[in-house]
């Protein structure tokens, strides 16, 4: 545009770089590690847990690569919170059905009416319960201290296409947005004397009118996005800049592996026997 | 013939506390045409929702003919007071401009002949007669908002209320929506209209109530509301007063809130 | 850089009938266009024509030729084109990228994707961000802000990609009159700064603050073309469907009444 120098020329006396509130590090040195780690971190703990036998292992896997790096990052008590939650109704249940029912045991701990909590149950159950603990806390402790936006970027600088990040990114906005839509349909529809409460068929024959307008307005808006993207180059092939991406060191990088390395040991070990 | 009241109505929002009225009193009486203005957050788009059911009051009550808002629900509201929502992108879901217009009169019970002349009537009203068998996303946005009017047209409620019926209409379309106001009202039926078209307000609407903070801070007439005395209460609210309204200051002519006032008062003084 | 459309046709993608008809039209460096017309007249095609859009990624048929400073760009892709016009619409929500948590990374979006080294793009945004005096939004998330300033980040968004040219459909058609004028001054000191710009608008009140050529579409066609203030002023603008402008609705009603005398337009004028 004419003119055009002057407006991209920054004002005098302002040298800005990239702000500091883009790419705000974590607030704990465990936050600050790199997304890659803490998923590997996550994921190896979780096959672990499956892979180990007996009881002590798991406790201490658990400890290890849960409970601690939860202290560092400062956020035990929403993980406890959180993945009890998350795990409490499978690990109920796995816990009683093994508690009363496990095979082929002998030693009685306690009778309720016909059914008889066992010794070897017990056991058994305990250890169910604490490798479900541990998936459990592995993946909640990733989710607290791992920002997803985050992760998509150091996939991105690591060779993954924009368009996946981007994908991941903007579908988890669709759903809130749907259901807002839908809301606001549903009271122009109201408005219109449709009836919401009353019988069950007047009920179905009400989605008609909401449903239409959520899909055909989701459409028109798809259309419309994709129009101010192409406008802003979304669709130029081949990699593109980033403002920020989180750092990474040889020395995690060393660690994921070992981490891997360690995991495979287990696996090749526990398969082979060497160790029960 | 409606009447619609507004006592102490207090509404304070769920989810965040947002006490979006505070102390509304406000009475409409049948025939009426009035406009609703304020910025965002001034509590009109929540008002304009207790008078047809859509939220209900934390204090304070609405009443319909007497009756409390409350004890009905909002499709039995439907019939006596019938709203035209901002996006007709947001309602529109049928595959016809007619099967559109009859969803509204269908909810209320209407069949059969009185059911088709209310529909030929509404789509009359807002232009769209030649197009009963338009599919909806054919017609340009502005006929779509106009499709949306004529949609609640149709149920022949005794209050209108729209919700910036002119914003991104056309000249045309600002036009028809003028023109079935003044004819909805002719037939003394209320219209309530929330708008930021001051100019439209001034020169089709017979009441202006100004709102800020929950609150009514101005209502009367636009001869008053549009005075040089009502301009701080509306610059308080980022709203301009038409420009008839300051050039009409500028001369010394009094108030002058429309083009029409303006001239008379100008040929009134040559 | 000029953009020039010769004898350009336009078709919509199984439409019977063609939305644009023999437009010849120059978009020359440091010029504002100001497009008005009723509404399915053209306006957004012609805009999606100009940017490249259309037939790109809306599909349909087109007719004629588009050349940039001579060159045919028939051949050109999407996002080479949109490093050279940018094109803002209507509704400031959809056009925001949706990842991006701050105002500066929303802005950023686009220098990024072309893959210009960082320092490029940082210092785009800055620009961009300055141009429209929202530097001070730059922390704040895009999708938390209202109408008026969501609209300034969209179009900032645009002004990084460093075009050569501007094509905004109706900015202000969705926003309050707070938003609108926002926008509207955003404009003006774009084109104070020599910005090339074609905008369409309902608003004539607008073209005539910020454009120097006004062209009117009707039915596809250009109805009329010229310098802004004879175009705003032309009577024919009416039965076109076009709003006038308030100043030139009141002077022409004065006339008709015959008490269109010097008060009135020294009273315009101040």
């Amino acid at each position: 545009m004419a003119g055009r120098d002057r407006l991209t020329d920054p004002p005098p006396g302002a040298d800005r770089g990239v702000p500091d509130f883009v790419g705000r590090p974590g607030p704990s040195a465990y936050h600050r590690l790199n997304p890659l780690t803490k998923a590997t971190l996550a994921t190896v703990t979780a096959i672990a847990a499956v892979v180990l036998g007996g009881l002590i292992g798991p406790i201490v896997l658990v400890t290890a690569a849960v409970i601690v790096p939860a202290v560092v990052g400062r956020v035990l008590g929403r993980l406890i919170r959180t993945a009890l939650l998350l795990a409490l109704p499978i690990a109920v249940s796995a816990f009683l059905v093994n508690l009363f029912f496990f095979p082929g045991a002998e030693t009685v701990l306690l009778r309720v009416g016909p059914i008889t909590a066992t010794a070897e149950g017990l056991g058994f159950a305990l250890e169910i319960l604490v490798r479900i603990l541990a998936i459990s806390g592995a993946v909640t402790l990733f989710y607290l201290t791992t920002r997803p936006a985050d992760l998509v970027v150091d996939l991105e600088r690591r060779g993954v296409s924009p368009r996946v990040g981007f994908v991941a990114n903007a579908s988890v906005q669709t759903v809130p947005a749907m259901v807002e839509r839908a809301a606001q349909i549903t009271a122009a529809q109201r408005a219109r004397g449709m009836d919401t409460e009353g019988s069950i068929w007047r009920r179905i024959r009400g989605v008609v009118p909401i449903v239409g307008p959520v899909i055909l307005g989701s459409i028109a808006e798809v259309e419309e996005r994709t129009m101010a993207l192409e406008a802003r180059g979304f669709t130029r092939p081949g990699r593109r800049t980033l403002l920020w991406s989180p750092p990474d060191s040889g020395l995690e990088s060393l660690a994921r592996w070992a981490l891997l390395a360690a995991l495979l040991a287990l696996i090749v070990g526990r398969v082979t026997g060497i160790w029960a | 013939m409606a009447e619609l009241v507004a006592e102490s109505l207090v509404h304070v929002y769920r989810d965040g506390g947002v006490r979006a009225l505070d102390g509304v009193d406000l009475r409409i009486g049948p025939g009426e045409r009035v406009a609703l203005v304020g910025q965002n957050g001034s509590g009109k788009t929540t008002l304009v929702r207790h008078l047809n059911g859509l939220l209900r009051p934390t204090e304070g009550r609405v009443t319909v003919d007497g009756a409390d808002a409350t004890t009905m629900t909002v499709a039995q509201l439907a019939s006596r007071v019938g709203l035209v929502f901002q996006d007709p992108d947001r309602q529109i879901f049928a595959g016809s401009v007619r099967a559109e217009v009859e969803f509204g009169p269908r909810n209320l019970g209407r069949s059969g002949a009185d059911l088709r002349a209310g529909v030929a009537e509404a789509l009359d009203a807002v232009g769209l007669a030649g197009d009963v068998g338009t599919n909806p996303y054919d017609l340009g946005q502005s006929r779509r908002k106009l499709l949306a009017l004529a949609s609640v047209l149709a149920m022949r409620t005794q209050v209108l209320v729209l919700d910036e019926p002119t914003t991104g209409q056309d000249a045309r379309g600002v036009e028809r929506v003028r023109a079935v106001i003044e004819s909805v009202a002719a037939e003394g039926r209320s219209v309530v209209a929330i708008s930021h078209d001051m100019r439209f307000v001034a020169e089709t609407f017979e009441r202006v109530v100004v709102m800020r903070a929950g609150r009514i801070v101005l209502d009367g007439p636009p001869t008053s509301v549009f005075a040089r005395d009502g301009w701080d209460a509306l610059s308080s609210t980022y709203l301009e007063p038409p420009l008839a309204a300051t050039v009409g200051d500028r001369l010394s002519l009094g108030s002058t809130p429309t083009d029409e006032t303006l001239i008379d008062a100008l040929a009134r003084s040559a | 850089m000029t953009i020039s459309l010769e004898g350009v046709g336009y078709r919509y993608a199984g439409a019977t009938r063609p939305s644009l008809l023999e437009i010849d039209l120059d978009l020359a460096d440091g010029v504002v266009i100001g497009l008005a017309g009723p509404s399915e007249a053209g306006k957004t095609t012609l805009c999606l024509v100009a940017s490249g859009l259309a037939p790109r990624t809306v599909g349909g048929q087109i007719r004629g030729r588009i050349t940039l400073d001579g060159e045919d760009i028939d051949a050109w892709p999407m996002h080479r084109l949109s490093q050279r016009i940018g094109i803002g619409f209507q509704n400031p929500s959809t056009q925001l990228s949706q990842v991006a948590a701050t105002v500066f990374e929303e802005v950023a979006f686009g220098p990024m994707n072309l893959g210009v080294a960082r320092d490029e793009v940082v210092a785009r945004t800055w620009a961009a961000l300055d141009s429209l005096g929202i530097d001070g939004l730059a922390e704040r998330d895009p999708q938390r802000l209202s109408g008026g300033p969501q609209q300034l980040v969209a179009i900032a968004g645009l002004l990084a990609m460093r075009p050569e040219h501007l094509v905004l459909d109706e900015p202000t058609a969705q926003l309050d009159p707070a938003g609108t004028r926002l926008v509207a001054e955003a404009i003006a000191r774009l084109a104070a700064d020599g910005a090339s710009i074609l905008v369409a608008e309902q608003k004539t009140d607008l073209l005539a603050e910020v454009a120097s050529t006004v062209i009117v579409l009707a039915e596809g066609r250009i109805a009329l073309r010229g310098p802004a203030s004879q175009v705003l002023a032309d009577p024919r603008l009416v039965e076109l469907g076009v709003a006038e402008p308030a100043a030139i609705r009141l002077r022409r009603a004065a006339v008709a009444a015959g008490v269109d005398d010097d008060r009135l337009k020294g009273a315009l004028r101040g």
